[in-house]
This record gives structure tokens, C-alpha cells and sequence, in this order.
């Protein structure tokens, strides 16, 4: 027979308030509507705000569940009593060891903190393959854009643009479907020489002080260039 | 841009202004579904289950009979091209593209005039020197 379970609802660090976990009656609407469901033997979100209701929330903490959901926001949306699914899930991702989450995102977020990206592409590297591209955009067979660089740390344009590490590092062509449409609209647009990376993976391992840094220095990159619009093509 | 917003819509609009014959994923935006690599799941090493929750968008894509398909963001681009395509049959199935990457596509536009390009050339050029930065091939 399985051990009875004591409840212990006094030191709960996730789903203190009512509009996280303890509101939920146990409908089920939210677990039938996951794509997640079945996919972590014994787990889905009810059972996971089921567990956290009753004190158990480090089996959410330990188990694969909160990685293996998207995040996606289906069940918080039909769920009737307004349980923030979504922030109780990631919220036990932020409460997981920092050398436990799984994958490269905490390194990444990690790497970005101390090199500006994701991938710690340096500048200079950046700057070269930028400039390499522009001669390969202005000459393209199909749709050839005469004229066309990318400019870096331009003052006063009108909008600045992030990039997402992977292109840089290893699908730099794909950069070029935003640069022509940049080109065709006469764009007065600018990428920054230094933290310009879009992707902030402290969303995703559940790094409140990383991922705030991050969205932090992009805004810091529009201040000191005087560029009012950010576009995050992420 | 939150499930049920149906902010999707500006995305459908655009999609519709390069191609004719667009089919949805479904009946209703509220019956549609993750790709199943968000959340930084395209990151994570869970592979299996990452495939398993993609086969529900992987069904939705094979039931529209589209040859191509139009993600919002890397992650679905990636999950369906590299992940999906590859461990399911997903009918007529052939690509996967960005939807800016239809946009630039679908673009007609005149090439910049010779003043233009000069200028450019010159903006251009003070930007490399004030970086450092040197190309052979020009000049
Ligand atoms: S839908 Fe809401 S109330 Fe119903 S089980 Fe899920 S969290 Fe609880
Ligand atoms: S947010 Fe997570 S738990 Fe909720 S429906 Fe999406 S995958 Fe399932």
C-alpha cells in the first residue's frame, strides 16, 4: 500500500495565491485540452496544480512536466475558476537548481550574461559577416537590393532590430528576408554592435534576473542610439 | 500575442496578401495548436516528447493538403522543418517558411537609384572605417 500523503500547505513557496493554485476544483477541463497530457507518465497540468494545492510542489519541481509543456496557455485559457497555469508551471521551472535545467538554456542565458549572446559570437566576428553580406544582397540573382549594408549602431534611425544568435552563427542567409523588405520599404533601421541578441532564454529556464538584464539591454541599445522603435522578429 | 487573442488574425491577413488558395490549420483558431516546440522546448533534450506533442500539429498539417506552411517564429519554423517533416508523413507536405520570409519572397520592388546607392555606399564606408572593419572584394 502507498504511504498516505501528510499535507503540508505552510511552507509553500508556489501557488500562494488564490489565482494560482488553490482556487482550482479539480475539473480536469485543463488536462483535456493539453497537448502535454500522457506525454510524462503520471503527470498533466491538473495533477501538476492538483500537487502544489496539496503541498506536494516539489514532485512539480523535480518532474519533467513544466519542461515538457509549452507553455502554450491553452489550459489557462479555458480554465473556469482563473488559475494562472502558465505562471505556476514556469514558476516551477524558476524554482528547479540552477544546474538542473535541462538542455543548453541556463549555459545560454548564461553565455548571454557574460558575452552578450546567446552563442558568445564576438564582435568583430559579427561586424565582418555583416559586412560580408551586404555585397551578397546587393548582387543577388533574384532579387538583387543595389546599395543595400547593413548598418550598425546607426544614431536616430527609426527602428532597431535584434537578431537571433543561430543566424549569425549557423543560417546567416536567413537574416536576408527582413534586410530586403528593409531594403524595398527604404527602412531607416540600425542592429547594435553589442548585446543585440533577441532570444532571452531566461523566459524559458525560469531566470527572473537574466531575462529581465536581457529585455534591459535592448532597451539600453535603443536609448543610447536615440531609436525609438525596437522590432523583435523573434 | 496570447492564445485566444486572435491576434493571429494580422498574420492570416498578411499570408493572404502573397498567396492566393490559403488554407487554415483548422476550423477554429481556438482549436489550433502549439508546434509543440514552445517554451523553449526546441532546446530541451526531450526529444520523444517534443515529436509526440508535434503529432497533433503534424495531423492538423497534413489534413489542410497545403505544400507549404507558414511559421511565426523560429521555433515552429524549426520543429516543423527539421523535427516534423522528417519523423512524419505529412501529405503534400513540402516547406516550411517564416512568415517574413514570405513577405520578402512575395516582394516587387525597384532596385535603389544611382544616388541612392552612392549615398548609401558612403554611409556604408564611414561605417567600416569607424569599425575597423575591412572587405577586399570592395574596391
Ligand atoms: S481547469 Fe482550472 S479548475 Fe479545472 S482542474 Fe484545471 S486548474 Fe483546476
Ligand atoms: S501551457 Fe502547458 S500545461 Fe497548459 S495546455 Fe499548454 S502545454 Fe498543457
Amino acid at each position: 500500500m502507498q504511504e498516505p500523503i501528510t499535507i503540508d500547505r505552510s511552507n509553500r513557496r508556489l501557488g500562494t495565491s488564490p489565482e494560482l493554485a488553490d482556487v482550482c476544483f479539480a475539473c480536469g477541463t485543463c488536462a483535456s485540452g493539453c497537448p502535454a497530457t500522457g506525454l510524462v507518465p503520471g503527470w498533466d497540468p491538473r495533477k501538476a496544480i492538483r500537487a502544489i494545492a496539496l503541498g506536494l510542489e516539489q514532485e512539480v519541481i523535480d518532474s519533467k512536466f513544466p519542461w515538457v509543456c509549452t507553455l502554450c496557455a491553452r489550459c489557462e485559457y479555458v480554465c473556469p475558476m482563473g488559475v494562472q497555469l502558465v505562471k505556476t508551471l514556469r514558476g516551477c521551472r524558476i524554482l528547479r537548481e540552477r544546474d538542473e535545467v535541462p538542455g543548453p538554456i541556463h549555459k545560454g542565458t548564461i553565455m548571454n550574461f557574460e558575452r552578450g549572446n546567446n552563442l558568445g559570437i564576438p564582435r568583430d566576428d559579427l561586424l565582418f559577416l555583416l559586412a560580408d553580406l551586404g555585397p551578397e544582397m546587393e548582387e543577388d540573382e533574384k532579387q538583387p537590393c543595389p546599395g543595400f549594408y547593413v548598418p550598425v549602431d546607426k544614431e536616430g534611425a527609426n527602428i532597431i532590430v535584434t537578431m537571433n544568435s543561430k543566424e549569425p552563427f549557423a543560417e546567416p542567409d536567413d537574416m536576408k528576408f527582413w534586410w530586403r523588405i528593409f531594403y524595398a520599404a527604404k527602412e531607416d533601421w540600425t542592429v547594435s554592435s553589442t548585446n543585440w541578441e533577441g532570444v532571452n532564454w531566461g523566459l524559458f529556464s525560469g531566470d527572473d534576473e537574466n531575462w529581465k538584464i536581457q529585455v534591459g539591454r535592448v532597451l539600453e541599445n535603443a536609448r543610447r542610439l536615440k531609436v525609438k522603435t525596437i522590432l523583435y522578429p523573434e | 500575442m496570447a492564445f485566444g487573442d486572435h491576434e493571429g488574425d494580422k498574420s492570416r491577413w498578411i499570408v493572404s496578401q502573397c498567396c492566393e488558395n490559403v488554407a487554415e490549420m483548422c476550423d477554429s483558431p481556438l482549436n489550433n495548436l502549439c508546434c509543440g516546440a514552445g517554451g523553449g522546448a526546441w532546446a530541451m533534450p526531450y526529444t520523444e516528447e517534443r515529436l509526440a506533442y508535434g503529432k497533433h500539429k503534424a495531423d492538423q498539417i497534413t489534413k489542410t493538403g497545403a505544400e507549404l506552411v507558414i511559421a511565426p517564429c523560429h521555433n515552429c519554423r524549426d520543429q516543423i522543418m527539421k523535427g516534423l517533416a522528417k519523423e512524419f508523413d505529412m501529405g503534400n507536405y513540402k516547406e516550411t517558411m517564416y512568415i517574413w520570409e514570405l513577405v520578402s519572397e512575395s516582394l516587387v520592388y525597384e532596385p535603389w537609384s544611382e544616388e541612392e546607392i552612392k549615398k548609401a555606399h558612403a554611409e556604408r564606408d564611414a561605417q567600416f572605417e569607424r569599425d575597423g572593419v575591412e572587405l577586399e572584394e570592395l574596391e
